[in-house]
């Protein structure tokens, strides 16, 4: 490859050429999209990624020990969204302040599990699989429902995530390739008029007998690939809202989900993160900033699914992998802790706040203790919300929670 | 593949006759770099396996004018002082290399120490970290986790420019146990903790790592069986000298040159673990032996990767000799999933599937439209055409061979081969949009996705 230096200079300059010339068009055809799935339940996962402050997020702004804990972190009760006369919203946090005021959030409390494993990546597989490293883990939990959900055709989208990250672990499953969409804008194949996608098609499904694991998984994934684009590209492009979401990426996200479940693809789980959350050092204003993004979004995602009349049928869970040391630390940050707070959101859940908050005076390592299982959670949803078995898919028994309106 | 006899797999290969040939050369390539031109295959073949993979971990290839070019390209981009535009310097060293197994190394050596420029907006830190994975990338370990543990960039990208008596921040100390010399598990809370006190007074004032020793905690510090008045440089050691440290890098090493997967068993890798425990972390010693060893060039290792991003899209202009736009190549690389110096994380790219969605996989198809459709796409400084003429293949049979044998691990049923002939001679448009529409079609194919 020959390029002269001033050329290599040339091509770093700030105007850049976008990659890909031809704009999707969508086929603006959603009247022919079934709709005979309205009446099915939705989960919408948001993981927040880097363990959330749940101390500052849900504050306990009268507790000694908490204002001890956090020299320069606390936050007093003038500053908080007093939810009672112990706790209160972090002030960015006043998506879920409204949504609380609007009887659609409950606040799980003291959520983690025994034996808490500090490394983001090790804890995050955890909540994702149900299953720790010593086990053999070659799906998700929601892998898992997609799995025992009674689907009526292998060709529907039974989850899809959404984001530009790896595809979440959670989200693997053995009979399913689910989809990861970056952009619904970007979610199709280029070709020149001259290709034809049927050619490409056969190409990728033309029978393999000596095909190895590997070489399956990309085979079944490209022809999931393929398939998914043509059916989102069918989706119309005409979803018009009067919620005006937070110019972020989980808003955008958010909005593109409600969009899909307008459109009605049969999709049960959508999956969306957003990460940041491991504030080691000045941490003030990045927290504040992240749960106002969190918050806003989810809150502006409510309204529009109400906007649409899907608002009975969409709950809608944040978590993190873990909370924050207690302790604030020298460069005004916080390490990794343990229990945390979660949240789910929707017209359907028992509001307020769920369980105590975990004791400040009985820490372990300097962390908080948990007291509700983050399985219990998953057990919840399964059995109150998607009406499947929880036992195979939490690898154990675990007692659901009063979350969901009987 | 985990019942694999330690002792057969890590002998020297010996082909059988013919056993050496191109397709075999072109896996060594594949993995020990970034794919090999017909050129370069025909050069390796005339000489013994084990010697081409010496020369590639010992021989030093890249002429000090070429290293000078890049040094002075590198300037120019730090003078736009804009790290967004370091991706593609690199992506310009991959295409244009002698060195590919030290490039191919540094690469994963940045994924292992994983820094973005995300978070380290400087381009000039980022510059310099990359300038340290390639030192020592073929070197010594300890040496590299030494400089590393005081590079800005990294102390930066992990919160960790201040570093005081009282309470101090964890996130260093976990990581570099966690991530970077033992892996998960080989320590406790309790360690972290303790090993974060001798990293007290590290700081980072002006771009440039000090020692504070007003804010070091020179009390008794106790971690990994060990006790005693630790500096930081003294608990960076004690990390190195665990043993478990050996079976954590080789570990990594052999799922990035050898296979995805499994994780690799501890009986497996025992023998290079203890090497590079024994021998002070010298690297090249462990990818040599690695590479042209048994189970290198067997059933167990060919095929048995997914290519990442830059393997797919570096590997596919290099092997048809390509040359194109490095912006489109860069941008192409960001929807793939790997931006250089944009890992996603502390842990960098997970490869193996997690390479693979549905996303990804438009976009690498489309990633090969695009270089096939832009003006700027060259091979052989040509056009495919005039290319595959060079080369003598005159049939379409001869040029899906062709390809095959240069791009692909593994072989492609019959009847996809016929489809590719196919449409090399009847398809629309002109013999040049022909050929490039099926080789379209053959990137787009699962087996073109297997490194």
């Amino acid at each position: 490859m020959s390029l002269t230096r001033r050329q290599f200079v040339a091509l770093t300059a700030p105007a850049m050429v976008a990659f890909g010339s031809a704009r999707p068009h969508f086929l603006a055809n959603a009247a022919e999209q079934a709709k005979h799935n309205k009446q099915e339940k939705i989960l919408v996962v948001v993981q927040m990624s880097g363990g959330n402050d749940g101390l500052n997020t849900v504050v306990p702004f009268n507790n000694e020990e908490y204002k001890k804990a956090r020299p320069t972190l606390a936050l007093s009760e003038s500053e908080v969204l007093k939810i009672d006369d112990e706790l209160g919203f972090h002030p960015a946090a006043k998506g879920f302040n409204d949504l609380l005021q609007e009887n659609q959030l409950a606040v799980v409390q003291g959520v983690g599990y025994p034996n808490p494993n500090l490394s983001h990546f090790e804890s995050m597989d955890i909540w994702h699989t149900c299953l720790r490293k010593s086990d053999n883990r070659p799906d998700g939990w929601l892998g898992r429902t997609v799995d025992s959900l009674q689907l009526q055709s292998k060709s529907d989208i039974p989850a899809l995530h959404l984001g530009h990250r790896k595809q979440p672990y959670a989200l693997v499953s053995r009979d399913y390739r689910i989809p990861s969409v970056k952009s619904l804008q970007q979610f199709r194949l280029e070709l020149q008029q001259r290709e034809s996608l049927n050619e490409i098609r056969n190409g990728v499904t033309a029978d393999r007998p000596a095909s190895s694991s590997l070489l399956n998984f990309v085979q079944t994934s490209t022809g999931t690939a393929i398939d998914v684009s043509q059916k989102l590209a069918d989706v119309t492009k005409s979803y018009k809202t009067d919620v005006t979401y937070p110019e972020t990426a989980l808003g955008t996200e958010l909005k593109t989900v409600a969009q899909l479940i307008d459109a009605d693809l049969s999709t049960r789980i959508f999956y969306v993160e957003i990460e940041g959350f491991d504030t080691h050092s000045q941490q003030a204003d990045a927290h504040a900033a992240l749960l106002r993004q969190v918050g806003d979004a989810i809150s502006s995602f409510t309204e529009d699914l109400n906007q649409h009349g899907h608002g009975d049928r969409v709950l809608t869970m944040c978590f993190s992998e873990f909370g924050r040391r207690v302790q604030e630390n020298a460069s005004k940050g916080t390490d990794h802790g343990r229990a945390a707070p979660l949240f789910l959101a929707g017209n359907q859940v028992n509001s307020g706040i769920l369980g105590k908050q975990p004791s400040l005076n009985d820490l372990e390592q300097g962390d908080l203790k948990h007291h509700t299982d983050f399985r219990q959670v998953y057990a919840t949803i399964l059995q109150d919300w998607l009406k499947t078995p929880t036992d195979k898919i939490l690898n154990g028994n675990f007692k659901p929670l009063d979350i969901i309106q009987s | 593949m985990n019942n694999l006899d330690p002792s057969w797999a890590w002998s020297t290969y010996r082909p059988e006759k013919d056993g050496w040939n191109r397709r075999i050369a072109a896996h060594l390539f594949r993995r020990a770099g970034f794919a090999a031109s017909s050129e370069r295959l025909d050069q390796a073949i005339a000489q013994q396996p084990d010697q081409v993979v010496h020369e590639l971990v010992h021989v030093r290839s890249d002429s000090e004018e070429f290293r000078d070019e890049l040094s002075a390209l590198g300037n120019s981009i730090l003078a736009t002082a804009n790290v967004k535009n370091l991706p593609a310097w690199w992506a310009y060293r991959f295409l244009t290399t002698n060195d590919p197994l030290l490039e191919k190394t540094t690469l994963f050596w940045h994924g292992h120490f994983a820094t973005s420029g995300d978070k380290v907006t400087e381009a000039s830190l980022m510059y310099k970290q990359n300038n340290i994975l390639r030192e020592h990338g073929l070197g010594s370990f300890h040496a590299m986790v030494h400089e590393i543990s005081q590079d800005p960039a990294m102390l930066i990208y992990l919160d960790s420019i201040t570093n005081r008596k009282a309470h101090p921040n964890e996130n260093f100390a976990r990581e570099l146990m966690e991530l970077f010399c033992l892996g998960e598990g080989q320590y406790t809370e309790e360690d972290i903790r303790e090993l974060a006190r001798c990293f007290t007074g590290w700081e980072i004032r002006n771009d440039r790592f000090r020692f504070n020793r007003y804010q070091h905690d020179t009390g008794e510090k106790s971690f990994l069986g060990k006790t005693g008045k630790f500096s930081g440089e003294e608990g960076v050691d004690i990390v190195l000298s665990e043993p478990s440290m050996g079976y954590f890098i080789v570990g990594k090493l052999v799922n990035f040159f050898v296979f995805d997967e499994p994780v690799p068993s501890r009986e497996l890798i025992q023998p290079l673990a203890e090497q590079l425990h024994s021998n002070g972390g010298q690297i090249a010693p462990i990818i040599e032996t690695i590479l042209a060893s048994n189970l290198f060039f067997s059933e167990h290792a060919i095929g048995r990767k997914l290519r990442s991003p830059v393997d797919f899209s570096v590997g596919f202009l290099r092997a048809l000799n390509g040359s194109t736009d490095l912006y489109s190549l860069t941008n192409g690389l960001s929807e793939l999933g790997q931006t250089p110096f944009f890992p996603p994380n502390v842990k960098g790219w997970d490869g193996g599937r997690t390479w693979i969605n549905s996303s990804t996989l438009l976009a690498r198809a489309n990633l090969i439209r695009a270089l096939l459709d832009r003006k700027e796409t060259r091979f052989n400084q040509g056009s495919l055409e005039a290319m595959l003429d060079e080369y003598q293949l005159s049939s379409s049979e001869q040029i899906v061979d062709w390809w095959e044998e240069l791009l692909l691990a593994t072989t492609l049923p019959e009847s996809v081969k016929t489809q590719l002939q196919e449409q090399i001679e009847n398809g629309p448009g002109n013999q040049e949009q022909r050929l490039r529409d099926a080789l379209h079609l053959f990137c787009t194919l699962p087996e073109f996705q297997l490194a």
